[in-house]
């Protein structure tokens, strides 16, 4: 997500899923579809067998969606720049990139075509493990059949230079010219259900609702919108300059309890931790988060099922397992990966104790004593919230009406604004007139609409932007340009303004600054006003070939943190050490050790399967998944099986190198000998937890909640390793060594 | 509209199937059927190779079924709309039709090693079995009834790439021939090396 901003604007899926049916190419690199996205396969599919789209599977395992690819790549993992640079260096010595696209909407192709030069097909090979054949052949797909779709995920992300690699994903688009356009774009997939919307409100630790940031002037509107003074939001925290301070992130969190405050980006240690929907297994350093639990005073962990968060640390008080409702038994609206969002109805009241989010979350505000200003917003208060919420389970739908018209209410800066709960209600109501390859309503009370509304959505009368940097239709219609987000001018004084020429249809026909105080102007008076003149309110700049703000502006090839390639260490080394990053220290060089490619040789990679999802406290106490996939196991290549004496169904040992504090760990998991994966490699799901280095916490869960299956979570092993921009965990690569149990 | 009675066909495509196993588990959930009982699965061929392919198989509801044939008690009947049923008070559990059977589509309780088969127990359709439409005996004997409700079996409702299509054998005839149309033939969608096996594209 970080890395798209950084290159057009925003942090979302440029396209659609369903736009899908339109593309001739589609590259798959660093994601498995047909397990973790299987609607979407629907889409690619009709692709391949009506436009004779050209299927790509790049990947270090022959995943299920690779077995529909008409080219597969096995990438070594960690690996994507290199490869991506390879692509780009053959497109550009054929003559066959975008010149239009590159020279009218693009800032500093010169820095790119310099660093691409590095990356002949002979050196990529050596990095990547993909032939020079097979890498001209992806090239020549990709620029034969445009327009052509790069879709990626956690594959891509999951890396210590993460945030490079989705910006190189981005750049081959722009070479190729793919984007803006039906059929194009760089279609992240998201892996949760509303995750998209949870960025988009505000999850992360470094800004509130709508990308604001956390400076001072997103404190202010943010007040403004909620009818609290800012200086009443000011005595909340300790200080202004911890009020501005990103906070920690879901990855790294735990060394917020375990580390000396000394090290700290602030003065005290952790005391509490309130988990809501979130798994303690999808989190890497599994050792480290079981001795933050037992340190930290106080762990509440809010789900419907019991998770492994509760049972994984050696402690007898201090946690409290509250029962959430599901999305069964509550109202919301949802947003998806391409920015839809649809209205969710309730279809029974909350069963047992289970409370909705909501309600647990007023209640909470009740507690703590700011209620009052909980519920309220420059438009008045909440209508349907008792005095008391003590006891409440669920709250009147019109509550949470009144919750999305606050996100319409302040959330201009991505526009989501004509997302009005009528409007979604509305569009339920006639989910049947929407075409399935436009997303485009035809007739009815919704005539021209595009589904879900998806952001930007300038006003109530908007149809939403299903494909965004679209200059070939109206910014009425859901056409615009880059965003024109980092000013007038580059800092070496190159313009960030598109060329003459490349505009949305019916305005200015060349690029401009996004309009003054557009995202901040609760009158709504910025947009109307560059609507009227047919301008996109965040303007039409420049994409980024160079985003100068950011570590790595081109980004350059990084060996990953542990690499089995010592001699490419020594010419790739990862970034410098970093003294804080959201608050806690963050080594790179000095944890990057090239001795440890002999001590463990392998290749650790993990990911989801299709029955379990995330840390699957839900799904493994569902008896017919579990039947399914009845216990965890790691994907071994037949070689490195008999070379380790190892038959399929043998129980092994997995050992990884050490964390932060020198300790190393290890898991007891069954083999599945497969060619899935390569020799060199193995793959671990992650949905797994009640098994902690080979001893079973299956006792330890409340009498009747166990799950049907408990295993080892893979995140026991996973090494150490985070983004360097957005501390996302590397448990996409890392070493380890096996043996026979 | 065809004007004639309706004919129920499964028809399961195999260059779609990508094992999600979503058929899987909605039949089991929807019908309530038993681990270790699968009136539906999904076989993968060559699997983590090229060439993988996946396969979702129920009983196919033959038109000539062998398993009716076979059946020394008449237990198994074709309906008149091609659902082939199984009477569960008639079954005597010989296990014939398992025999008789080229999709693995009959199902027998098991438990112990060498225990008696019992009573055989098969995809319905999703249309119940012989006994009054809806009633508990129906339910615990068969499972759901959709059919009667106007509704498509549970896994063909649930398929996330359409790879398995139910209903009038007319209507799938229409599915099938528009892929068929779609996907063409020779160099198209499914590559050279599809059309011409022997010899690498120049």
């Amino acid at each position: 997500m970080a890395g798209l901003a950084q290159v057009f604007g925003f942090g979302a899926m440029t396209n659609h899923q369903n736009d899908i049916r339109n593309s001739r190419s589609v590259m798959i690199i660093g994601m498995n579809p047909a397990e973790n996205h299987p609607i979407s396969m629907q889409h690619i599919l009709t692709a391949k067998e009506v436009n004779r789209a050209v299927i790509i599977s790049v990947d270090p395992r022959f995943t299920k969606t690779s077995a529909f690819a008409n080219i597969y790549c096995r990438l070594r993992s960690g690996t994507d720049i290199p490869f991506i640079y390879g692509l780009i260096n053959i497109i550009l010595a054929n003559g066959w990139e975008d010149k239009k696209m590159v020279n009218e909407r693009t800032y500093d192709f010169e820095a790119l075509k310099a660093e691409v030069a590095k990356f002949d097909a002979a050196t990529v090979a050596d990095i990547t493990g993909v032939s020079k054949e097979q890498l001209f052949q992806v090239a020549k797909a990709m620029a034969d059949n445009r327009p052509g779709t790069v879709i990626w995920a956690m594959g891509g992300t999951q890396h210590s230079n993460g945030t490079a690699v989705v910006r190189t994903y981005c750049h081959l688009q722009l070479v190729l010219g793919n984007m803006g356009r039906p059929g194009g774009g760089c279609d992240v997939f998201r892996g949760h259900d509303s995750i998209q919307g949870v960025t988009d409100i505000g999850g992360g630790p470094e800004t509130l609702p709508g990308y604001y940031g956390i400076a001072e002037t997103a404190w202010k509107h943010w007040s403004k919108v909620w009818d609290v003074p800012y200086e009443w939001m000011l005595s909340r925290f300790k200080s202004k300059e911890m009020m501005e301070k990103p906070g920690f992130t879901v990855a790294r969190w735990y060394e917020g309890v375990l580390l000396d405050p000394k090290e700290l980006g602030q003065d005290t240690n952790i005391k509490a931790v309130f988990f809501m929907g979130h798994s303690t297994n999808s989190m890497s350093q599994m050792d480290r988060v079981k001795r933050a639990l037992e340190k930290v005073e106080l762990i509440v962990d809010f789900d419907p099922f019991v998770t492994n968060t509760a049972v994984l640390p050696d402690r007898t008080d201090g946690i409290y397992v509250m029962p959430a409702a599901t999305n069964y038994e509550q109202w919301c609206s949802s947003t998806n990966t391409n920015r839809d969002l649809q209205w969710r109805q309730r279809v029974v009241d909350p069963v047992f104790e289970a409370r909705t989010d909501l309600a647990i979350l007023i209640d909470l505000a009740e507690r703590l004593g700011f209620k009052k200003q909980f519920i309220k917003n420059m438009k008045g208060s909440w209508k349907g919230v008792p005095a008391s919420m003590k006891e409440v389970k669920a709250l009147p739908e019109q509550t949470i009406d009144d919750v999305l018209r606050e996100v319409n209410m302040g959330t201009l800066s991505i526009g989501y604004i004509g997302q009005t709960p009528e409007r979604l209600k509305r569009q339920q109501q006639w989910a049947h007139v929407f075409d399935i390859k436009t997303k485009k309503a035809v007739g009815g009370p919704v005539d021209g609409e595009q589904w879900g509304l998806p952001w930007p959505c300038w006003h109530d009368k908007h149809p939403g932007t299903s494909i965004l940097y679209r200059t070939d239709i109206p910014v009425a219609q859901g056409g615009s340009g880059f965003r024109a987000l980092w000013g007038p001018k580059a800092p070496d004084g190159q313009t960030m303004l598109a060329a003459e020429g490349s505009a949305p249809a019916g305005g200015p026909n060349a690029g401009y600054p996004a309009q003054k105080e557009y995202a901040t102007d609760l009158t709504r008076g910025a947009i109307k006003e560059a609507m009227a003149e047919g301008r996109h309110p965040y303007g039409n700049g420049r994409a980024r070939f160079n985003s100068w703000n950011i570590p790595d502006p081109v980004p350059t090839h990084r060996e990953p943190i542990h690499s089995p390639r010592p001699d490419l260490i020594a010419k790739w080394p990862t970034y410098d050490d970093v003294k804080e990053h959201y608050r806690v220290p963050q080594p790179y060089k000095s944890m990057q050790k090239p001795e440890w490619a002999k001590q463990y040789p392998i290749v650790l990679t993990t990911g989801r399967i299709v029955e379990l999802e995330g840390g699957s406290a839900a799904e493994r106490a569902d008896w017919w998944l579990v039947e399914l996939n009845p216990e965890m196991y790691v994907e071994i290549h037949p070689k490195l099986a008999n070379d380790h004496g190892i038959k399929n169904g043998d129980w092994v040992w997995i050992e990884s190198p050490e964390d932060m504090d020198g300790k190393p760990s290890r898991i007891k998991v069954k083999a599945k000998v497969t060619k899935r994966v390569g020799p060199d490699t193995v793959f671990l799901p992650y949905h797994w937890g009640g098994v902690f280095e080979g001893k079973s916490l299956a006792s330890k869960y409340p009498e009747g909640t166990a799950p049907y299956s408990v295993g080892e979570s893979a995140n026991t092993v996973t090494n150490y390793g985070y983004d360097r921009v957005t501390q996302m965990q590397e448990t996409k690569t890392g070493l380890c060594r096996i043996k026979k149990a | 509209m065809a004007l004639t009675t309706a004919r129920m066909k499964f028809y399961i495509d195999a260059k779609r199937c990508i094992e999600c196993g979503g058929c899987e588990v909605a039949c089991k959930n929807e019908n309530n059927v038993p681990q270790g009982i699968a009136r539906i699965r999904v076989v993968t061929v060559n699997e983590g190779q090229p060439g993988e392919t996946n396969i979702a198989v129920p009983c196919m509801h033959c038109s000539k079924a062998p398993c009716v044939a076979v059946c020394p008690v008449d237990a198994l009947y074709t309906r008149p709309d091609g659902i082939v049923h199984v009477n569960k008070e008639t079954c005597i559990g010989c296990g014939y039709c398992l025999y008789a059977c080229p999709f693995g589509a009959p199902q027998f309780p098991k438990g112990e090693p060498f225990g008696a088969r019992g009573v055989m127990d098969k995809c319905t359709y999703c249309a119940g079995g012989p006994d009054e439409p809806f009633s508990e005996k129906e339910r615990r004997f068969y499972g759901s009834n959709r059919i009667a409700e106007g509704k498509l079996p549970m896994c063909a409702s649930v398929c996330s790439t359409k790879a398995l299509v139910a209903g009038d054998a007319e209507e799938v005839a229409k599915v099938v021939r528009a892929r068929a149309v779609a996907r063409g033939s020779g160099v198209g969608a499914w590559g050279w090396e599809t059309a011409y096996p022997t010899g690498p594209r120049l």
